[in-house]
């Protein structure tokens, strides 16, 4: 009886120590800002197509009526627009430039609290306008521009940066500190990555062509969609195959093996060439970039102070390894091959010193 | 050990100095977390199939899904990718001369995300209701299958009038005729010997029928 009172005593401790180092633990804003500006300037370009057809899609006589929009759910009150309370053509294009400014502000990190708020209540007001006319792309801006809202994504490579370092002077830190809402909503943007990609999965997983593998074909013979010819594949049917069920499994795998340090790297690099496969070939560059800039927020902050400012950060981060268990190891871990290679190097140079 | 010299520059502030959270705003936050991850994974779990655990909370997490858009089964050309529909329009203009058009038109509606938007009207439409899967893509031309005979759901009617409407409006046409044009993607085999994914045999339609700005 004792042993089961310790198992679950101890099964408690870990969940809430796991609980709130996962949630809780304050980083840096690095990754974050960087899918403010990815996803700021993707929520600016699929706005800013609607100019071209605005009237066509969101005045009076569109092409969804707003009693057919409406009517989609006729009970649920909570389907909001403010595009219900747009009646005239001044008022509508007003509104349309006025949109377009957030987001620009957003992807320059300009009043970034602020314009995020306005991002998400603006990118929610279009979809549910015009129902009959969105796609994955839709769902995945309103995913991003919610969780960029909880975060201080304007805190790095930002204007906000900009001009806070100037009021502050010389003295000002070049990097604010990690903060906790940052991790926060870098978690919800991952588990929420994690669980598009595996419902994605278990959906195919009810359709006969992903089960029997031929669906890719189904993809790509497709003309509507088809933007570069691969047809050339139908030769060679067990390849299509092979990347019918790569795809599945790499979809019900992602939730899992995203985490691990070691299996990481791989997940995230075998989206590149799935979702860069489906903007090109069937021309949903939009939805293939979307979601390659979601799985960004796997990608360590370090990693991306490294490649955008030259810094290496390893020695915070090492710092900072003990501290976070596994799941931190995982984003230090180009860090650690940097730390290593150095070694190697000194070693080597001690060597050469040596023998000469 | 000798710690490695930092890169040159201004002062970097720690990760591990980052301010944390008191535990009451951690609690707080934890059960804000609880809720929305919930709400994240009932949304796909019964939408569009509905399943019986998602009935029972679904009337709970509606009004955060609904108003937070997040409502969305992500399936992703799930269950199989389909063929595509298209719907064909004649306009009759008050001279009586004919005007004909197609959403989505490839060479109208540019850039591609512009093109996708009016590709989803015709979709959206088709998926309105759940009509029963075509048959297996057949090597001989589409017979006619009862699909080109079926009668439009009350909200496919509803979303043709308002397709219509938009026509009528815009080009100042009297009357205008929709047509859903269906169309299937032939098996591997059949390309490899030559057929090509344009093929007459690969459509079919249904008429949605003719709209005038008096209807109701």
């Amino acid at each position: 009886m004792n042993l089961v009172t310790a198992y679950f005593r101890d099964l408690y401790r870990a969940t809430i120590s796991g609980w709130n180092r996962f949630w809780f633990t304050p980083a840096d804003v690095a990754t974050l800002a960087l899918i403010r500006i990815l996803g700021g300037a993707m929520l600016l370009y699929t706005h800013a197509v609607w100019t071209i057809g605005l009237e066509d899609f969101f005045g009076a006589n569109s092409w969804i009526s707003p009693e057919a929009a409406r009517g989609l759910q006729p009970n649920d009150n909570f389907v909001w627009s403010y595009f219900w309370l747009i009646h005239s053509r001044g008022a509508l294009w007003a509104a349309h430039i006025a949109a377009l400014v957030v987001f620009a502000l957003l992807t320059l990190g300009l009043f970034t609290r602020v314009m995020s708020v306005l991002a998400l209540l603006i990118t929610v007001a279009y979809v549910n306008r015009v129902p009959s006319a969105q796609f994955g792309l839709d769902q995945i801006n309103v995913v991003l521009a919610m969780y960029l809202m909880i975060g201080p994504s304007g805190a790095a490579y930002s204007l906000d940066r900009l001009w806070a370092r100037r009021r502050e002077g010389r003295g000002a830190p070049a990097i604010v500190p990690p903060s906790v809402s940052a991790n926060l909503a870098i978690r919800l943007m991952q588990v929420h990555m994690c669980v598009i990609y595996f419902f994605a999965g278990v959906a195919k997983q009810q359709g006969e062509t992903w089960w029997v593998g031929d669906a890719l074909w189904g993809a790509i013979a497709n003309l509507e969609y088809q933007s570069l010819d691969v047809t050339w594949l139908a030769k060679w049917p067990v390849l299509l195959a092979i990347m019918t069920h790569v795809t599945v499994y790499w979809e019900l795998s992602f939730c899992v093996l995203v985490w691990p340090r070691l299996t990481r790297p791989l997940v995230l690099a075998l989206a590149v060439p799935l979702h860069l496969g489906i903007a090109f070939c069937m021309g949903m560059v939009t939805f293939g970039l979307v979601m390659l800039i979601g799985c960004l927020s796997f990608v360590p902050p370090a990693l991306v102070r490294r490649l955008i400012e030259r810094r290496d950060l390893s020695v915070d981060y090492a710092a900072d390894q003990d501290r976070a268990g596994e799941d931190r190891l995982a984003e230090t871990l180009p860090l650690s091959q940097v730390a290593g290679r150095r070694h190697r190097d000194a070693r080597f140079a001690t060597s050469r010193k040596q023998s000469g | 050990m000798a710690t490695p010299a930092r890169t040159s520059g201004p002062a970097i502030v720690e990760p591990a100095q980052g301010r944390g959270w008191s535990p009451a705003i951690c609690a707080l936050v934890s059960v804000a977390i609880l809720w929305h991850l919930a709400a994240v994974i009932l949304a796909p779990l019964s939408n569009p199939t509905p399943t019986i655990l998602g009935d029972r909370l679904r009337p709970v997490f509606q009004p955060y899904l609904s108003a937070t858009h997040m409502d969305q089964g992500y399936k992703f050309f799930a269950p199989d990718p389909g063929p595509s529909h298209l719907i064909k329009y004649e306009l009759t203009m008050s001279d009586g001369s004919k005007q004909k058009g197609v959403l989505p038109d490839i060479e109208a509606h540019r850039p591609r995300l512009y093109y996708h938007r009016h590709f989803m009207l015709s979709e959206f439409y088709n998926n309105l209701d759940e009509l029963p899967p075509p048959p297996t893509v057949p090597d001989q031309p589409m017979p006619e299958l009862d699909w080109t005979r079926l009668s439009p759901s009350a909200r496919q009617r509803e979303f043709a009038k308002s397709y219509a409407d938009h026509l009528l409006d815009k080009y100042g046409a009297t009357s205008v005729s929709l047509v859903l044009e269906e169309h299937n993607i032939p098996p591997p085999q059949r390309v490899a010997e030559g057929l090509p994914l344009n093929h007459a045999s690969l459509y079919r339609q249904r008429t949605l029928g003719t709209f005038t700005g008096e209807q109701p």
